[in-house]
């Protein structure tokens, strides 16, 4: 790492850790998947074919839109309060800018996705009856700590070329939750459309049975991870590419 | 700020030339070229939509100019190898964010240019917000607070050139008198004071040096007495014992005298060394002989007037 690139994500750090916004959503997406574990050991409501590692999961669901909206607040917080001209004048270079809120998210959002989702593991584990198949929690936790690295990342790509708040959550929030929902509108093209979201390759990380071959396609669990970290990159290269050539 | 003292270099200087910046037809700046130098205070007067801010932020690499150039110290800003020690800036919007307190913003500046963290505490002493205020959040703070925020921001990396988009707004006659030494004191120090205002009166008070703009052009770029000097009427005030007898000699010479409301004649069309050679050769005592300049105000209300611009702004 160069000193200004260093530099740059110290700025970032001390930004996101000094405002409300983004440290309690990463809290809640952090503490959300134990809890969710034991809610649904508690009322008994897995599926059958379900396994331990997806329904400990459960809420991780909802936990990776927090994770996309912890990296569309990085930068929207930004333009919606001005802040943005202040981090151009210290860092005017704003190819780094971007790549440092992206080691930041992405990095945070892996290191307190891991043990959040491992946790919810161990707590599903110890609560559920033991008719259910087992699911396999390695070396799936890390891929699943992985989506919701790359959810943020989402998030932030899309946070830098929406710059509007409320535009940018619902933006991602759609593209996490729309592909499951209108996906059995375009019947037989229905497992390529659900198929393509981050949600999904989070669904098959978890191995859960909601992630069946008809509703999500035959694309296995890691190359959809794949997939959804290739398109998420393209979106960050879209965005940095804008980012240099507007007025702030 | 004590012992601190720097020379005057080429370095410090912002250069401008021939920019321009166009929203679709319209142009905000438009072919302006003017330079900014070190060791005096240098006004940007214009008023409100004259481009002022979007020149400010063309130099500081915000916007990207149509054509043109904005450079500090011979390069682009976002060329600079250490940029928040070389320019330190204030714009009119200030770029705090309301959830963050004044500390966790300096701070976040200062680990995003290597600059200690004592530092903050330096200039927070130095523009006068006490810790536990600065430990707040800045969402309840004052347009005065706000503005002494954004001073200590652009004095964090103790830079050799200053740009200051309207600082005196929102403060009281106090901050107004603080914000008018620390200006000269820095000027003083060698560095490059640039800032704008679209109030004549506190321009006249602060700088040495004015370039005036007017939709988007260079309207004046001069030493600020030279310029209300040659945009003055050229009036002479003149008093005498002997009034009417002094009179008779001014409209002999070709004067056009009248009364001055304070006692005394106000002569124009006369030079200032010709009224008193002519009262000499005839014997006549004078006792107050005063060219009369005009005040930044008029001269740039004339000014706007002439141009056929801003007649609502000039009214003001």
């Amino acid at each position: 790492m160069t000193r200004r690139f260093r530099q740059a994500l110290a700025f970032e750090w001390v930004k996101f850790r000094s405002v409300r916004s983004t440290v309690w959503t990463t809290a809640v997406m952090a503490a959300l998947p134990a809890p969710g574990a034991a809610f649904v050991a508690a009322t008994g409501s897995l599926q059958p074919d379900d396994t331990v590692l997806g329904g400990s999961l459960t809420l991780s669901v909802p936990a990776l839109m927090l994770a996309a909206v912890v990296g569309a607040l990085t930068v929207c917080g930004e333009y919606g309060s001005g802040t943005v001209r202040t981090t151009f004048a210290v860092v005017p270079r704003r190819g780094t800018v971007l790549a440092a809120k992206a080691v930041l998210v992405a990095g945070l959002l892996y290191a307190l996705a891991l043990p959040a989702t491992a946790g919810a593991y161990l707590v599903g584990d110890a609560l559920l009856d033991d008719g259910y198949a087992q699911g396999e929690p390695l070396p799936a936790l890390f891929g699943v700590a992985a989506a919701f690295s790359v959810a943020g990342l989402l998030g932030l790509a899309a946070g830098t070329l929406i710059r509007h708040a409320a535009g940018t959550v619902t933006a991602v929030i759609a593209a996490l939750l729309l592909p499951s929902m209108i996906g059995p509108l375009f019947g037989g093209a229905e497992r390529w459309v659900a198929g393509s979201s981050p949600t999904a390759a989070l669904e098959k990380l978890m191995q859960t049975s909601d992630a069946s071959t008809d509703a999500v396609g035959s694309l296995g669990a890691w190359p959809s991870l794949l997939l959804v970290t290739g398109y998420t990159a393209l979106a960050l290269l879209a965005a940095a590419a804008l980012l240099r050539r507007r007025d702030v | 700020m004590a012992g601190r003292a720097r020379l005057p270099s080429v370095g410090d200087m912002i250069d401008v030339h021939e920019l321009t910046k166009r929203y679709g037809a319209k142009s905000a700046v438009d072919g302006l070229s003017f330079t900014v130098r070190p060791g005096r205070v240098t006004g940007f007067l214009g008023p409100n939509g004259a481009g002022k801010s979007t020149t400010m932020r063309l130099i500081l690499g915000l916007d990207a100019p149509t054509s043109g150039s904005a450079l500090v110290g011979g390069r682009a800003y976002a060329e600079l190898a250490a940029p928040l020690r070389t320019v330190g800036s204030l714009l009119d919007a200030k770029g705090v964010h309301g959830g963050r307190s004044a500390y966790a913003h300096l701070a976040g500046m200062a680990a995003g240019s290597g600059i200690p963290r004592r530092r903050v505490d330096e200039v927070l002493r130095e523009v006068g917000l006490d810790p536990a205020t600065a430990r707040r959040r800045t969402k309840g703070f004052s347009l005065g607070m706000g503005q002494r925020l954004g001073i200590a921001a652009a004095l964090l990396g103790d830079p050799a050139v200053l740009i200051l988009d309207e600082p005196v707004n929102g403060l009281d006659t106090e901050g107004i008198r603080w914000i008018r030494e620390l200006m000269k004191s820095l000027a003083a120090e060698g560095r490059t004071v640039f800032l704008s205002s679209h109030l004549m009166s506190e321009l006249e008070l602060t700088a040495d040096h004015l370039v005036v703009i007017g939709r988007g052009r260079l309207l004046a770029d001069a030493p600020m007495r030279e310029f209300i000097e040659s945009h003055s009427g050229g009036q002479t005030l003149v008093r005498s014992p002997e009034a009417e007898r002094l009179r008779e000699l001014l409209r002999a010479a070709g004067g056009r005298v009248s009364l001055d409301a304070r006692g005394g004649w106000l002569v124009d069309g006369l030079a200032t060394a010709a009224i008193g050679e002519l009262a000499r050769h005839h014997g006549v005592a004078l006792h107050e002989l005063t060219p009369r300049l005009s005040s930044l105000e008029e001269v740039y209300t004339a000014m706007a007037g002439a141009t056929g611009e801003y007649r609502t702004e000039a009214a003001r």
